[in-house]
């Protein structure tokens, strides 16, 4: 039950990278790999401030700004200097290795005596229950578990909501039209590479938060922990769809959240049944490959097999 | 109005894939003037457009629209005077949208955009009832994807939000072209409306002759990047769909005699 809880908090955790990821991907259609550098770049950023003693909210707010940045940097190489995209995301993911040594000093920053928001939720939770342990269902879990597991939650949920409403501003719609149609927004007054920076800001602002939550309840920052990252917001992102199976865009979003969480809850399971923690990413890559060919394939399959049917005498 | 001056456009300059769309046009068209532009395919006449939207900056000449020189300005600031429907009719909408978003963001064309809901009561109201003008039903499905439209369903909405805020400049860029003749019609006819209604400068690109020949009040003819005739005043009201043609035969000889010549020039002196 702890491990499942576990899975459910790092998930919930993990949605807000996948909804940073859905900016890029499904308004933008990049895969930006600017955020394998940008989780690690908030995760580096609130330990170290974590360390140094500053309140947790403002380094959470200082590690979603150093988010943006980086995502503004990887805007303004593709939209001012015409960089591919995908190149634009690699230079900036690069060059965030080092920015990101530099700014932890070493590779790995634990937090053990730190004050940070799961030391925040574990004494919410104490005073709220008044014991160490609690039942449920059955399950003796520990307070301390659920209170960071409710925390969470609360965050995801209002960046869920704040997102679903800045895309039916009058911002948000022009951003998504700049992805749905150049021409017809451009055409419309407004300045696309502008609004194509502002969404890549946006979402690496959201995936380095996604990172500076993850250190706090891990406890540590790491300057690999944001390998393959970009595939794994991918693969929360498609399983969504799958899930909701609508292109409306409240469920799109909560599908991403939802993606993240099962997908994480999947690998939990892999991983119990004994899967090799090393074959992780593999695994991965080669779920987001099957989700992104599979379709294509059954729909041909499907018009073969109803053109072999009906050519039947 | 538009005045444009002495305009000209080479694209890939210096290769072998050098093409001269644009070789000094020159067009004023009055406040609210209606001007019809025809010509072969490959004359230059949506250059010509896109030079005037700024999808591009021209290499030489100006462009004058409602008294600002926007010769130099991008694209998405000339945007504030010009309304624009394409050929294409999946150009004009964002596809993924809901009817009233792609209203929404029409409503907003050329103008701030603000952190505040894209759609708010009153401009839905507005909507429905505009949309209910165009007899097509599509009152009752402003939350449907615009994609899920036909185009000419969808061509009539990007026309009717091209001109929400009243354009300084129409562009019309062959918008029936790709359209079944009944729709082509609907969205003649509704073209001729809003025109008319609002007085609009407007700049009309056709294939069809009889469009030329019953909308505008000028009809210009292009050739190989330059106005090869124009009519207007009592000229255009008199014309007719042989005289068109006639003038097409025209070039059509004129380019084959030079298409000769040079072949005579290149067997003689090569
Ligand atoms: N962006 C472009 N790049 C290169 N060549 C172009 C471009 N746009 C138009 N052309 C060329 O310019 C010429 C005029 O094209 P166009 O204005 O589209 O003709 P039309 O009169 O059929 O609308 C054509 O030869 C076309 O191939
Ligand atoms: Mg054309």
């Amino acid at each position: 039950m702890t491990l499942m809880l576990g899975a459910l908090t790092i998930g919930l955790i993990l949605s807000l990278l996948a909804m940073g990821i859905f900016i890029s991907f499904r308004v933008f259609e990049i895969a930006d790999i600017t955020v394998d550098g940008s989780i690690t770049l908030g995760a580096a950023l609130c330990a170290v401030l974590l360390v140094r003693g500053v309140n947790p909210a403002l380094a959470m707010a200082a590690s979603f700004l150093a988010g943006t940045v980086a995502g503004t940097i990887t805007g303004v190489l593709q939209a001012r200097f015409k960089i591919n995209p995908l190149l634009s995301g690699i230079l900036v993911m690069t060059a965030l290795y080092s920015v990101n040594l530099h700014i932890m000093g070493r590779s790995n920053i634990p937090l053990l005596t730190a004050e940070n928001v799961t030391t925040w939720a574990d004494r919410w939770s104490q005073a709220l229950l008044g014991v160490a342990d609690v039942n449920v269902f059955g399950w003796m879990v520990a307070g301390r578990d659920l209170g960071i597991l409710a925390l969470v939650l609360g965050i995801v949920t209002m960046v869920g909501v704040a997102l679903y409403g800045f895309l039916r501003t009058e911002v948000g719609t022009a951003m998504r039209a700049a992805g749905d149609n150049p021409q017809m927004i451009r055409a419309l007054g407004v300045d696309v590479e502008s609004y194509r920076i502002l969404g890549l800001a946006l979402s690496n602002g959201l995936v380095a938060w996604s990172g500076a939550l993850l250190a706090q309840y891990q406890g540590f920052a790491d300057a690999q922990m944001g390998i393959g990252m970009v595939v794994w917001g991918l693969a929360s992102v498609i399983i969504g769809e799958s899930l909701t199976g609508s292109r409306s865009l409240g469920l799109a979003i909560y599908g991403a959240i939802a993606g993240s969480v099962l997908f994480r809850l999947l690998v939990a399971m892999a991983l119990r049944w004994g899967l090799n923690p090393n074959d992780l990413k593999i695994v991965t890559a080669l779920f987001v490959f099957g989700a992104l060919v599979l379709p294509t394939w059954v729909g041909t399959w499907r018009r073969n097999r109803t053109i072999a049917e009906t050519a039947k005498p | 109005m538009l005045t444009i001056r002495d305009i000209h456009k080479t694209f890939n300059a210096g290769t072998v894939n050098e093409v001269r769309a644009l070789q000094g046009v020159s067009l004023h068209v009055p406040e609210g003037g209606f001007v019809v532009v025809l010509g072969g395919n490959g004359s230059g006449k949506s250059t010509l457009q896109n030079a005037v939207a700024g999808s591009f900056f021209v290499d030489g000449g100006s462009i004058q629209i409602a008294g600002e020189d926007v010769t130099r300005w991008p694209e998405h600031r000339r945007a504030r005077l010009i309304g624009r429907v394409f050929q294409n009719p999946f150009s004009g909408t964002a596809p993924t949208m809901s009817i009233a978003e792609n209203f929404a963001l029409a409503t907003r064309r050329g103008r701030r955009r603000r952190i505040r809901w894209a759609i708010s009561r009153s401009v839905r109201d507005e909507l429905r009832e505009r949309v209910r003008g165009l007899r097509m039903g599509l009152e009752d499905r402003l939350d449907s994807a615009i994609g899920s439209l036909s185009g000419g369903q969808r061509q009539a909405l990007t026309l009717l939000m091209a001109t929400w805020l009243k354009p300084a400049l129409l562009l019309l860029d062959e918008h029936t072209a790709a359209l079944d003749p009944k729709s082509a019609e609907q969205v003649i006819r509704l073209t001729g409306e809003i025109v008319g209604g609002l007085g609009l400068t407007t700049v009309m690109v056709t294939h069809s002759m009889q469009q030329a020949v019953n909308l505008g009040d000028r009809v210009v003819m292009m050739h190989k990047g330059r106005i090869a005739y124009s009519f207007s005043g009592a000229e255009k009201q008199r014309l007719r769909v042989d005289d068109l043609l006639g003038r097409f035969e025209e070039l059509r000889r004129r380019e084959m005699l030079d298409e000769s010549t040079a072949a005579l020039l290149r067997e003689s002196y090569v």
